[in-house]
């Protein structure tokens, strides 16, 4: 699964910190989403969807090797 | 994800004191044969076999065992989802290793030495996860540091933009 977190953030402007404060996780967590190591949970997935205003959809994407 | 079984951040530094005294405590009775006067239970069945039984070692290997036991379950300062992974991933490890170990030593060591081994056996899940967590915590922290000063460089410019 990919995301266009780094670009959600730019457009609204808030750091990795501002963001981790914002949905209750840590800084590192908001990394590690960024960089494609860890794919968050539904939950927490809504939770970032909120904070930018838009549908899941437009902030994390499923790719071909999902569905190998 | 709610994990109920975690103590609040807090006591991990009760843990770590507790742990820390009683190993203390073990590492004497070890080397010195340390007891603590009158802190026995008497046995009279049997006769004078079994005499009386010093609770010393006991005592320690009780506090160790509590005191590793609270480091393990309790939550870190922020407490979310990544973080409850590794620690699933890091109690993996610890299992699976700690049974590496066991085979290992039931293969090179035999009779008494073997036994006292397995006795010290007890904490080798609870230390490995120990080790292994907060390893993973280490790098993670490590890499996240050097994203923040890409991220604080970056954001001049980006406000410029």
């Amino acid at each position: 699964m990919k995301n266009n977190l780094k670009v959600q953030r730019a457009i609204k402007n808030i750091t990795q910190a501002e963001l981790a404060d914002l949905i209750k996780v840590s800084r590192q967590t908001i990394n590690t989403i960024e960089s494609g190591k860890y794919v968050p949970s539904t939950v927490l997935a809504l939770k970032i969807a909120k904070i930018f205003d838009k549908p899941v959809e437009e902030i994390f994407e499923l790719e071909e090797m999902d569905f190998s | 994800m709610k994990n109920s079984l975690l103590l609040p951040n807090k006591y991990k530094v009760i843990g770590w004191v507790i742990f820390l005294l009683f190993i203390t405590l073990g590492i004497f009775c070890m080397l010195i044969d340390f007891k603590i006067q009158g802190f026995q239970i008497y046995n009279f069945v049997g006769g004078s076999f079994f005499g009386d039984y010093n609770l010393t070692n006991e005592f320690a290997v009780f506090g160790i065992t509590i005191g590793l036991l609270i480091i393990v379950f309790t939550k870190e300062k922020i407490e979310d989802e990544y973080i409850s992974m590794l620690r699933l991933k890091s109690l993996q490890w610890a299992v699976l290793l700690s049974y590496v170990v066991l085979i290992v030593l039931n293969f090179s060591f035999y009779g008494l030495v073997f036994l006292i081994l397995l006795v010290y056996n007890i904490w080798t899940i609870l230390l490995i996860f120990i080790i292994k967590f907060y390893w993973s915590l280490y790098k993670l922290r490590k890499e996240g540091l050097q994203d923040e000063t890409i991220n604080i460089t970056s954001s001049p410019l980006k406000n410029n933009l």
